[in-house]
């Protein structure tokens, strides 16, 4: 009996903590998602909002260049994350040789892009990727292209661009997760495979990559979550969307919506809620699929 | 004392208060903030206007800001949307195109002109005034008119047997045999294009007297014969190889600065930018836009942007601004003189055209009597309605354009356009 009243005291003084930040988290995190679901059934123009129910769900039907934004997303999606997540597997695997000379070097130097600002960054790869740019002089200067390759003039370079960019961005940022989780493999296993003469790549598949599988999924999801929202790039690199709109993604077309056409505020949050839909159903999948690795 | 604070510390915490106050009242004065783009053109003329407003109140001082026109754009769009008025400036530069989704979409950000009085809107150009009104109410001070001419290289032309008669009364047809006549010839291209940027089209559909919308605002592209052909027209120039893509507002304007290209069609404003390379002085001049050939009452004369002063509600220092732009933009003719010589700013005070600049001839463009031209041209423009819709249609024809480069067909386009227009208007 003495012990409910303490318990309750402490659980009312538990409570009291976490209130302010409680308080705010609602204020500014659960308020806005519920405001902006109840944006996403507003129709009408800037200021003129009105009840309009699922007119907008019906108006993403429609809507040719939703579509296109749509397509152009899920693209960079599956080219782009697979490509990062190999390349950061490998590059993470090679680095975590302790007898590779420099080795704290490269992966200081593969890491420091994820430090860099994302506007400095694309402002930067536009020049870079101009008709005129270092990047076409390089590759004319090799030999490789005879004529100037037009990056940001072409829907399907201007993509390519994106990729690229995305790509040099991350994936130092994904190899650091695996190089920590890389540190937790206990040597001795390799050494033990190693005498069982099991090659180097069989070692890679069978051992590595079982140890590594949490840390994938954790990776192959926040690179998901965060091409799904690309909008710095696509914003800064090619102009306005990109030619024929090839590089027009989810979020710039939200912002487009908002800020450069007449403002369609309502609408805006509905795209913005397919972006939701589709983070929760691709990580549910890729859950989903771990856990039956796991399982058989 | 046991007391922290003494008599003497207290007094010289006091003195020292006070001789602060003093000296930021001698600091005090009103700073009347300005948003606009173009260092060279519209921030220069703003500087201008403020150096003549402040010898008369000289407590006046005026702050520039210079952006990105799409990046001020957003911006500005951006913090009305979220209806904080803090950090907005006192006077703000919109281009006439988006003019009524402004005024119609954020009513009250923007202080009624003519509610003060203060300006007197029959000394302005009348279709300046309409599209800056709603209502019976009028919002801005009208700048410049973006009447369009070509500028070009005369020493390159000239190299390819081009004199400036022949260029005075072409099609875009000729235009395209010209271009690979000086590309043949110089090794030159004619123009430089951003594909991603319509502003070549709407030049091509103010001249002939047609926009994306109709007079009531409604989509004019299916079924439009006019807006056929000047699509058309548009098409054939895209496939025709005598330009050069580019990307972003730097690149476009540096490559014909530079040399690397021998022409742009765009709009009076462009002067200050081609003026400031004071090396190029009588390389360059200036033809009447050609005509599109086809549509009964085209003209060589279209308006490129222009854009006019509008004073925000919110502004602490709106009396200010407003007794500001009322003098200097209101009623200064010989501001107007001023800035047209070093800008190339054809404002739409009507007062103004008779000041003796508009009647001079300019060196850097060969003597020609760029001036007198412009306004010759001022007077030919079509009016047209251009509606709260520009962007959306500007992104309906952007996303076509690659078709239409590689030869596509000009009704799919056109089905195509519509569609994605009316979708967006909804």
């Amino acid at each position: 009996m003495a012990q409910a009243p303490n318990k309750r005291k402490t659980d009312l003084t538990g409570w009291w903590f976490t209130s302010p930040a409680l308080i705010l988290l609602s204020l500014f995190l659960f308020y806005p998602i519920v405001s902006s679901l109840w944006m996403s059934l507003q129709i009408g123009k800037g200021m003129n909002l009105s009840f309009g129910g699922f007119a907008n769900i019906y108006r993403l039907t429609q809507d040719p260049v939703f579509i296109h934004a749509l397509l152009n997303t899920l693209t960079f999606l599956v080219v782009q994350v697979p490509i990062m997540i190999t390349l950061a597997l490998l590059l993470a695997v090679t680095l975590n040789d302790s007898k590779l000379w420099g080795r704290s070097f490269f992966r200081t130097a593969i890491f420091l892009p994820c430090v860099t600002s994302l506007v400095a960054y694309s402002v930067l790869f536009k020049s870079m990727f101009a008709a005129d740019g270092v990047i076409n002089s390089f590759l004319q200067t090799l030999h490789v292209i005879s004529s100037p390759i037009p990056w940001l003039a072409d829907p399907f370079w201007a993509k390519i661009v994106i990729i690229l960019a995305i790509t040099w961005r991350w994936t130092g940022y994904n190899m650091i997760f695996f190089l920590a989780a890389l540190q937790n493999i206990d040597p001795s296993i390799y050494e033990a495979a190693r005498i069982d003469g099991i090659p180097a790549w069989a070692r890679f598949w069978k051992i590595t990559l079982p140890a590594l599988k949490p840390v994938i999924l954790f990776t192959t999801v926040t690179s998901t979550i965060g091409t799904l929202q690309l909008f710095d790039e696509v914003n800064n690199i090619p102009t306005l969307g990109g030619p024929a709109d090839s590089t027009l993604t989810l979020s710039l077309y939200i912002y487009y919506l908002s800020f450069r056409f007449m403002p369609s505020f309502g609408y805006a949050a509905t795209v913005s809620y397919v972006i939701v839909a589709l983070v929760v159903v691709l990580s549910f999948l890729q859950f989903l699929i771990a856990r039956e690795k796991q399982t058989s | 004392m046991k007391n922290a604070f003494s008599r003497r510390s207290v007094l010289g915490a006091a003195l020292a208060g006070i001789s602060f106050l003093g000296a930021t009242a001698a600091f005090a004065g009103t700073t009347v903030t300005v948003w606009c783009w173009d260092k060279e053109f519209n921030g220069a003329t703003m500087k201008e206007a403020g150096a003549r407003y402040a010898k008369a109140h000289p407590d006046v001082t005026l702050n520039v800001v210079d952006f990105a026109k799409p990046d001020m754009e957003q911006k500005l769009q951006a913090q009305l949307a979220s209806g904080t008025t803090d950090g907005l400036p006192d006077i703000v530069l919109i281009e006439d195109y988006g003019a009524q989704k402004y005024l119609q979409s954020f009513t009250k950000a923007f202080e009624p002109l003519s509610d003060t009085k203060a300006i007197d809107y029959k000394t302005f150009a009348n279709y300046k005034v309409a599209l800056a009104t709603v209502g019976d109410k009028t919002y801005s001070l009208p700048f410049d008119s973006g009447v369009s001419g070509m500028f070009y290289r005369s020493d390159y032309l000239a190299q390819a047997g081009y004199k400036s008669a022949d260029l005075q009364d072409i099609t875009w047809e000729k235009l395209i045999e010209v271009g690979k006549a000086v590309e043949a010839k110089t090794g030159h291209k004619l123009l430089d294009l951003d594909l991603s940027d319509q502003g070549l089209l709407r030049i091509m559909m103010q001249s002939a007297g047609i926009w994306y919308f109709s007079p009531d605002g409604k989509p004019a592209i299916a079924g439009n014969a006019k807006f056929k052909t000047v699509l058309s027209t548009y098409a054939k120039v895209l496939q025709s190889g005598i330009y050069k893509p580019v990307s972003g507002w730097a690149e476009y304007t540096g490559t014909f600065t530079s040399g690397e290209t021998a022409a742009a069609i765009t709009g009076v404003w462009m002067t200050a930018t081609i003026k400031a390379n004071k090396d190029q002085s009588g390389k360059w001049s200036i033809a009447p836009v050609p005509k599109v050939d086809g549509v009964e009452g085209a003209v060589h004369a279209s308006n490129l942007g222009g854009s006019s002063w509008y004073v925000l509600a919110s502004s602490k220092n709106k009396a200010a601004a407003i007794d500001f732009l009322a003098q200097e933009w209101g009623k200064d003719a010989d501001f107007y003189q001023k800035i047209l010589v070093n800008q190339g700013a054809l404002g739409s005070f009507l007062a103004a055209r008779d000041g003796e600049a508009y009647k001079a001839s300019d060196a850097f463009f060969g003597g020609e009597a760029t001036w007198q031209n412009f306004s010759t041209w001022l007077g030919k423009i079509p009016g047209v309605n251009y509606g709260t819709f520009t962007n959306e249609a500007d992104a309906a024809v952007s996303a076509q354009v690659p078709a239409l480069v590689k030869g596509g067909s000009v009704d799919d386009a056109i089905k195509a356009i519509d569609a994605q227009l009316k979708q967006q208007m909804q």
